[in-house]
């Protein structure tokens, strides 16, 4: 059952900036990875979900919810992670979450420790002197500490070391395990590779494909049967290059990267935030 | 319809400007009071028995003579218009659309809670900072003049002049909040927050000097609040004071409307 659903969403900004007639959903307990290069529509999309942004034509619903007219509904069982995330002036990140906590009016028995602590975060500090990455981790316990079912997270991994990275990972399989819903944007391949099930590649606020991160894999994969000059040497380049031995035929396949896909679908035009050159 | 968390946290945010103007108000207020002669306005008013047309183009008249009317003219013309005026203006702005231009609204507005609440919230935050400070001056205004002068202060005059006072403060806060609630931008958001509050003072200044400028009067809210008038008891003055209030209640719901409708690119 799809919980997170755009149904022909459109937001022309003109100059063929925005969203075009995009329709994708995301089911109960699925990992969604939204895949583009910058500016071609992710955090757009996402505002539309988050209610910050009425859809000149179409609809996005969450568990059935208008995201525009129901959005404080909504917004309960959200945790949010913004693409850029803008803090207030003169808190310590201690301030921050306790006001947050107050504010969402979720009470103290939260997971904001256990976060802290799993992101080795001392949040004692103003947050204006913090680092990138110590923001980011400060914006992620924010958005997992009132343990939402649904989580929208515009690149959530912007500023994170490679370890903090891969804690990530993890949290975000945990999640997935406990039936969380997740959608996650992000311009980096592996990270969506390593989370998600179902992957949907945007360019120049259109959706390209919509699939599961297994077909794509498996539509762009090849094999090759080659056939060697003994069973000897053929066993060997069996070993070393991971294919299947028959007598003096080997076969192996190549997976391309999702790295390669993606430049697949935006083949010659690598510059796509600059526009037309 | 009001968030409590939001409320403390802004209303911490408010406490040094109010401290500041507070503090400036203070010293002001009690120089200035201190400053009265009944002697000296005697002897003025006799001047004015004597040669009225003369002391009238000095701009002195009969009833300015008594305590009430010497506040009236030496701080409800400039410093107790300008400094609240000033207040409602920074923290107008700081409220909403600060908060939009920088994208810390979407740590408010990912939650819970009605952007109407929102806006009420921060809309309480701005009245409430009005209204401490014209409390508080008022306070200061009176235990002033009742130490210096007891007996001399026309009491129901002096409240009803002071709730003309935050009404017109109340109007002012209303094109601040509203400016701040339309644009996402702060450079526009305070062009018109600051810009129509100052323009209009400075139409009322102009109009005050007389002549043919005295036509400017119908161009601007300020008039609308007419001390003079307020405590020789005119009619006109108290619907003045009503107007604006109205004028408030108005500009104020319809900037929370706005906020309620609006895109939020952030």
């Amino acid at each position: 059952m799809s919980v997170i659903k755009i149904e022909n969403l459109v937001r022309n900004y003109g100059d063929g900036k925005g969203v075009f007639d995009i329709s994708f959903h995301v089911n109960r307990g699925e990992a969604f990875g939204f895949l583009g290069p910058n500016g071609a529509g992710k955090t757009t999309t996402i505002r539309h979900l988050m209610g910050f942004l009425k859809p000149q034509s179409g609809k996005c619903t969450i568990d059935g919810l208008d995201c525009w007219s129901e959005r404080e509904k909504v917004q309960a069982r959200l945790g949010y992670i913004p693409g850029e995330i803008s803090f207030f002036d003169h808190m310590s990140g201690t301030e921050f979450l306790k006001f947050l906590a107050e504010y969402r009016k979720i009470g103290t028995q939260n997971r904001k420790e256990e976060l802290l602590e799993r992101f080795e975060l001392n949040p004692k500090g103003k947050i204006k002197k913090m680092s990138k990455g110590m923001k980011q981790k400060l914006g992620i316990v924010a958005a997992f500490m009132h343990d939402p079912d649904i989580l929208i997270l515009d690149e959530p991994t912007s500023g994170l070391d490679p370890l903090m990275q891969s804690r990530f990972v993890h949290l975000v399989a945990e999640e997935k395990e406990h039936g969380k819903t997740i959608l996650m944007s992000s311009h980096m391949f592996e990270e969506v590779e390593r989370t998600c099930d179902r992957i949907g590649i945007i360019r120049k606020g259109r959706m390209i494909a919509v699939d599961s991160a297994q077909t794509l894999h498996e539509r762009h994969t090849r094999s090759y049967t080659v056939t060697l000059e003994s069973q000897g040497t053929a066993k060997a380049f069996a070993k070393d290059f991971g294919g299947i031995c028959k007598g003096s035929q080997v076969t192996v396949t190549t997976k391309q990267s999702l790295e390669e896909i993606f430049m697949n679908y935006y083949g010659g035009e690598k510059n796509d935030e600059h526009g037309i050159i | 319809m009001m968030n409590m968390a939001l409320y403390k946290r802004e209303m911490r945010g408010s406490a040094k400007l109010l401290m500041i103007f507070g503090a400036i108000i203070t010293m002001y207020v009690s120089i200035i009071i201190y400053m009265y002669d009944p002697q000296m306005m005697k002897m003025l008013d006799s001047f004015s028995e004597a040669m009225p047309e003369l002391m009238a183009s000095v701009g002195m008249k009969t009833n300015a003579g008594d305590l009430l009317g010497f506040m009236v003219s030496y701080l409800y013309g400039f410093i107790l218009l300008i400094f609240p005026m000033l207040f409602c203006i920074l923290r107008g702005n700081a409220l909403i659309a600060k908060y939009v231009e920088k994208g810390s609204m979407a740590l408010l507005v990912a939650a819970p809670v009605k952007r109407r609440a929102i806006a009420f919230t921060q809309m309480k935050v701005l009245v409430s900072g009005i209204f401490l400070l014209i409390f508080y001056s008022t306070m200061v205004e009176f235990l002033c003049a009742e130490s210096g002068f007891p007996g001399e202060l026309d009491k129901t005059a002096f409240f009803v002049l002071n709730g003309g006072l935050l009404c017109l403060h109340l109007f002012i806060g209303g094109i601040c909040f509203l400016s701040s609630c339309i644009f996402s931008d702060t450079k526009y958001s305070v062009a018109l927050g600051a810009g129509i509050p100052a323009f209009l003072y400075v139409l009322q200044m102009l109009a005050n000097v007389g002549g043919n400028a005295e036509k400017a009067k119908y161009f601007t809210f300020f008039t609308l609040f007419h001390p003079e008038g307020i405590i020789a008891g005119e009619n006109s003055a108290i619907l003045g004071i009503l107007i604006l209030f109205a004028g408030a209640v108005v500009l104020y719901t319809l900037g929370i409307i706005i906020f309620e409708r609006k895109d939020l690119h952030i």
